[in-house]
């Protein structure tokens, strides 16, 4: 059984958002919309003080309460572990982005641009309607995942079959893989680490973990 | 893509960024329909690159970049005469073969009268942004430039006063250092005061010190606030701004007087150092009346013998009684020394280190003593003293710590002194261009800019030859060639092709506006080109600066938007973009920053998508002017030398252009491809521009070894410039005569830099002092407000892209100021007041952002953002540091350059400033 999960690797996350801008462009996202953004958390105080860099996005939770909450049955789950938005069945009562204890939905009730009112050309190539006035969130690059697959390529070692913020990480923070295979990289990395999950206690068991060497934050 | 779209006929683009100096990195253009949609990481680049093929965040905007409604998509001249903030431009446009007419008949007309106007100076100047970032997108536009004549570089739009300007120029003399970097893939501790390399080290440095913490390393970062640098460091020690050199001095100490002598690498101090030279009652070097060369005192012979002398182990310690010898003084006046006791540089050293403990250094940098003499013991626990490593075959010293500087750190006064104890932190455990240790990783004031060691060849007294401007009598530069006066004022900065832009770059700008007594008033240039530089915002005092650039009688800018500088242009081309046009650049090897790589050679950007509007690529636009103005011959003969990679003809390849024509943008670019590959590979495998564009990048292997001079200077018997200075002192006193001998009295505390061994000087009174000369109260100042970089504006080109600020404002601190929470609560201030920042000169306001990483006397001011005209970025009520920080004389090193920080107040005010304009 697959269950693709991605780790953030806290010891290598600078905070530079280059995740955040590969994400925004590939999938198109409108201003505001993060699917994956990179929060700067301070704890401490001073001169006693640390600064922490945590990717975050959709968990990929095995029991994503945001599914639970769905009356439209849009918001499924594929047999490996990717939670996902049927845009179809989707009408937009946002009773999933209040069920997510990750903050991993968006919704946009009109279109909205970069430079203002109007789409810019490459804006303007890529409008989706169909993303306007439904949730949405980070899909783990899916159909990339899908493609990638067709073509032979494993998800996690091959860029074409692994989600674009992954790809882009500059300082290998992020890394993508399926845990159920002990020979893949996220699989290694967390036997050979410590990690965790965010929210933990809530009982979602999400697919997204964090390598740190620290405690708790 | 992450979601399913419309299918499309889409393609992969190889390109490069080069948005900051910590490039070029490799990526691809991804297109669909002709329409350039995302960016990403050139994977197939992932086995040369050291950052894995994926460019930063920055790379991401430049789709935006293409697409922005608000680009100047065609030529435009101005059509009011009258130049100011408050005055509309009154842009129309024009077609390409007016602009071109336009400009033409400006250079025409200078070319008839002469290029040197009746100063003495360039009628034409020339400006380009961004540590000389713009030549890998201007095309062939340099060659233009050498096929004009003589150019004036100097007016700077933000180099000396933003960059690491005095490691720029004592780290090129030392250790051919323009850019310094801690030899990340193999040390075990740096030590870095400010250097804020996960924001502005570019992505090499990113991954590279993403590994070295998994492996283990530790990294103890000094600064007045916690930058993501500090946040990925083990640890963080704030600090006061502008007490780093007392803090490194301190640590200097503990290794001389605190730890026995076996604590240093007592060899490389012997053999690779000035440390034995005997010192003279006066201060310099007894020389063998003879021969000339320094003296050393010989543990062999129990003698007096020169420093070359075969068989001689020098002495390091040791007072002795020298008979006969001489000095070398200032102006070719030689000192007859008999009898007189002297001891070795390194006694010297020692001396002059005794009364800066760590306590002392504690009272100046608010930092405890015990952590500044821990911090000097975990140095010389990790230099493993005596460890060598095999490298490429060759067994090297393996000293694996580093002292890394950043900006402000490393330029205006208190900059020598930091770059002089970073450099002698490593010579003193043998830790100087070695694998583990600091690394220069360019050089630009030298020869050789693809291949340092080129330029490392045997000069006097056993040291690397370095060539400054002269400053005897008959030689010295008394009528400066340029209007920063870099050959008259700095001997350091030397008469290469990138001298004069490291010169004293604002000095340009004040001196237009007030030059001190005894100096003439410099003249205005009759043109000026302006190129991805907005000196009206990313220079200080922004407002004067804009005031005096309304001076410029003809500008012609190279315009993306509209913004600030170029609102006093009289002409606007617009250029294609990153994504819109062709170039190929050198790749690899050792360049800026943390650029240094396993392999080298060339890489291409190419026009993955058609300009918008009218753009034109700047190949195109050179070579139209030098057509236009009959210089096609003089244009494609620099290009034929190589300009852009190898030469184009030698006695196994030719690859010349005709210099009688002129040749279509791909064509150049075909020849450039052909005989930079011809010269990496000896001849043996040629690529043309269709192979470079479709795989992006070729390579050949780049020795490790190469990385080290110290290879270099054991094969040739060569001494590091260290500790001692005895060529500074000569040079700055020759200087001192020779100024004083025009009546220039204002550069003096410029003088009291040159010394043999720094003095503290209390580096961080002279901002008080400046804010009484200027005629306020020190106590009306009472804060530092300093600066920070994003990694999504670097240095602010980026600052029209609204996905740079949108991902930009997940960090803290942007567009913010950024307070000590303690110091806000005393202030009154809460997170999301708005605040003025105000000096003596001016104000700035933001919102307030409390946090606890951040020194109490400290604010913080990230990125330099005061728009008043640039689209989009004007309407962000960022504040700028630029703003209030003053151009000043009395706040100017002797290198010519200036510290990024000022003494502030900060209060509480109910909004932001308006910032009309026309």
């Amino acid at each position: 059984m697959t269950r693709y999960v991605m780790i953030a690797d806290l010891r290598r996350c600078v905070g530079c958002q280059t995740c955040t801008a590969a994400c925004k462009e590939a999938n198109a996202t409108p201003p505001g919309v993060q699917w994956r953004r990179v929060l700067d958390i301070e704890v401490g105080e001073y001169p006693n003080v640390n600064r922490i860099f945590v990717p975050t996005g959709c968990q990929h939770c095995a029991d994503p309460p945001c599914m639970h909450v769905c009356p439209t049955t849009a918001t499924g789950q594929r047999d490996d572990g990717i939670v996902t938005i049927d845009y179809d069945l989707c009408i937009g009562c946002a009773y999933c982005a209040v069920a997510c204890p990750y903050e991993a939905r968006f919704k946009v009730d009109t279109a909205e641009f970069a430079f203002g009112d109007e789409p810019s050309t490459v804006e303007r190539a890529q409008f989706d309607e169909r993303k306007v006035g439904v949730a949405t969130k980070c899909t783990f690059c899916a159909d990339r995942i899908d493609a990638g697959r067709a073509a032979g390529k494993t998800p996690g070692r091959d860029p074409e079959a692994t989600p674009v913020c992954v790809n882009s990480c500059i300082s290998g923070a992020l890394v993508f893989g399926d845990i159920e295979d002990p020979d893949s990289t996220v699989a290694r990395l967390l036997a050979e680490n410590k990690s965790f999950r965010m929210h933990e206690e809530a009982g979602t068991s999400p697919g997204f973990y964090y390598l740190w060497d620290r405690g708790t934050l | 893509m992450g979601e399913p779209r419309a299918a499309a006929a889409r393609k992969s683009v190889p390109t490069y960024c080069y948005n900051c100096v910590a490039g070029p990195d490799p990526m691809v253009v991804t297109v669909e329909n002709g329409i350039a949609t995302s960016i990403g990481p050139n994977h197939a680049a992932a086995d040369v690159h050291p950052g894995l093929g994926r460019p930063c965040v920055k790379a991401y905007g430049l789709v935006q970049k293409t697409y922005n409604p608000h680009r100047v998509l065609y030529p435009m001249k101005r059509t009011n005469p009258k130049k100011g903030r408050d005055e509309d431009p009154g842009f129309v446009r024009i077609s390409w073969d007016e602009a071109f007419e336009a400009i033409v008949s400006r250079l025409k007309n200078i070319r008839e009268r002469g290029l040197i106007d009746e100063a003495g100076l360039p009628r034409v100047a020339a400006t380009f942004g961004n540590g000389g970032t713009p030549r890998s997108y201007m095309g062939t536009f340099p060659a233009f430039l050498a096929a004009w004549g003589p150019i004036d570089f100097s007016f700077g739009s933000g180099q000396g006063v933003k960059c690491t300007h005095s490691e720029h120029l004592y780290g090129e003399f030392w250790h051919r250092a323009f850019t310094v970097s801690a030899d990340t893939p193999l040390t075990r501790l740096i030590v870095s005061f400010g250097a804020n390399v996960e924001v502005s080290g570019g992505v090499c440095a990113v991954r590279r010190h993403a590994d070295a913490r998994i492996r283990g390393i530790k990294r103890i970062h000094i600064e007045p606030h916690l930058s993501p640098t500090g946040a990925c460091s083990a640890e963080w020690v704030p600090i006061k701004p502008k007490t780093d050199a007392a803090f490194m001095l301190a640590m200097i100490h503990v290794l001389l007087h605190e730890l026995p002598r076996t604590a240093l690498d007592l060899a490389f101090l012997r053999d690779r150092t000035s440390s034995p030279y005997l010192v003279g009652p006066d201060g310099y070097y007894l020389r063998d009346p003879a021969s000339g060369k320094p003296l050393i005192f010989d543990e062999a012979s129990g003698r007096t013998v020169a420093f070359d002398t075969a068989g001689a182990v020098p002495t390091l310690e040791g007072q002795y009684r020298i008979a006969e010898a001489v000095t070398h003084l200032p102006d070719g006046e030689v000192g007859e020394q008999r009898d007189v006791e002297a001891a070795p540089a390194f006694v010297a050293l020692t001396e002059a280190m005794r009364s800066y403990t760590p306590e002392w250094a504690s009272a100046v940098c608010d930092v405890a003593a015990a952590t500044i003499r821990r911090v000097a013991h975990e140095y010389v626990d990790n230099a493993c003293i005596g460890e060598t490593i095999e490298v490429d075959g060759q067994t090297l010293p393996f000293r694996p710590v580093a002292v890394t500087l950043g900006k402000t750190v490393n330029n205006g006064w208190g900059a020598f002194e930091c770059c002089w104890s970073r450099t002698v932190l490593a010579t003193l455990v043998g830790a100087l261009e070695v694998p583990g240790g600091t690394l220069g990783t360019t050089v630009r004031l030298n020869r050789g800019q693809d291949n340092r060691l080129v330029s490392v060849v045997p000069g006097d007294d056993g040291f690397m030859a370095s060539s400054f401007n002269p400053t005897d009598r008959k030689n010295w530069m008394a009528k400066p060639s340029g209007r920063n006066a870099h050959r008259t004022l700095v001997p350091i900065v030397g008469n290469t092709a990138w001298s004069q832009a490291l010169g004293p770059a604002h000095l340009s700008w004040m001196f237009m506006k007030e030059s001190p007594p005894s100096w003439p008033k410099p003249s205005v240039p009759e043109l000026w080109f302006a190129y991805r530089t907005n000196p009206s915002i990313s220079f200080w005092h922004a407002d004067r600066l804009s005031a005096t650039m309304a001076q410029m009688p003809f500008i012609v800018a190279f315009a993306y938007t509209l913004d600030e500088t170029n609102h006093m242009a009289d002409i606007l081309l617009p250029d294609a973009t990153d994504l819109e046009s062709t170039q190929v650049i050198p790749i690899g090897g050792t360049k800026f920053i943390e650029q240094f790589w396993e392999h080298k050679g060339i890489v291409v950007r190419q026009a993955a998508v058609e300009p918008q509007g009218e753009a034109r690529d700047f190949t195109a636009i050179a070579t139209e002017l030098v057509q236009r103005l009959g210089l096609l011959d003089r244009y494609n003969a620099a290009i034929n030398r190589g300009m852009f990679g190898g030469r184009h003809k030698t006695e196994k390849w030719d690859f010349s252009l005709a210099v009688d024509q002129a040749h279509d943008v791909d064509t150049i670019w075909d020849a450039v491809c052909k005989a930079t590959t011809a010269e990496l590979t000896d001849g043996k495998d040629i690529k043309d521009l269709a192979w470079l564009k479709e795989h992006g990048l070729f390579v050949v292997p780049f020795k490790r070894t190469d990385w080290y001079l110290y290879p270099s200077f054991v094969a040739q018997g060569l001494r590091f410039e260290l500790p001692y200075q005895e060529r500074l002192m000569r040079t700055g006193e020759e200087l001192r005569r020779r100024l004083h001998e025009h009546g220039v009295h204002w550069w003096d505390d410029q003088l009291s830099e040159y010394q043999p061994l720094p003095e503290w000087h209390d580096v961080p009174g002279r901002w008080t002092r400046a804010v009484e000369s200027m005629g306020g109260k020190p106590a009306d100042y009472p804060l530092w407000a300093i600066t920070t970089k994003t990694m999504t504006y670097s240095a602010g080109n980026n600052s029209g892209i609204p996905l740079m600020y949108e991902v930009g404002k997940n960090l803290r601190g942007l567009g913010n100021v950024i307070i000590n929470a303690n110091t806000g609560k005393r202030l009154g201030i809460a997170s999301g007041d708005w605040v003025e920042v105000c000096s003596l000169i001016g104000a700035t306001r933001g919102r307030a952002e409390l946090v606890q990483g951040c020194h109490p006397d400290t604010v913080v001011i990230p990125g330099q953002n005061d728009h008043w005209k640039t689209p989009f970025a004007k309407d962000l009520n960022f504040p700028s540091l630029n703003t209030v920080v003053p151009l000043s004389l009395e706040l100017t090193d002797a290198t010519g350059s200036g510290a990024d920080l000022v003494r502030v107040s900060v209060r509480k005010v109910d909004g932001p400033k308006a910032r009309a304009v026309s």
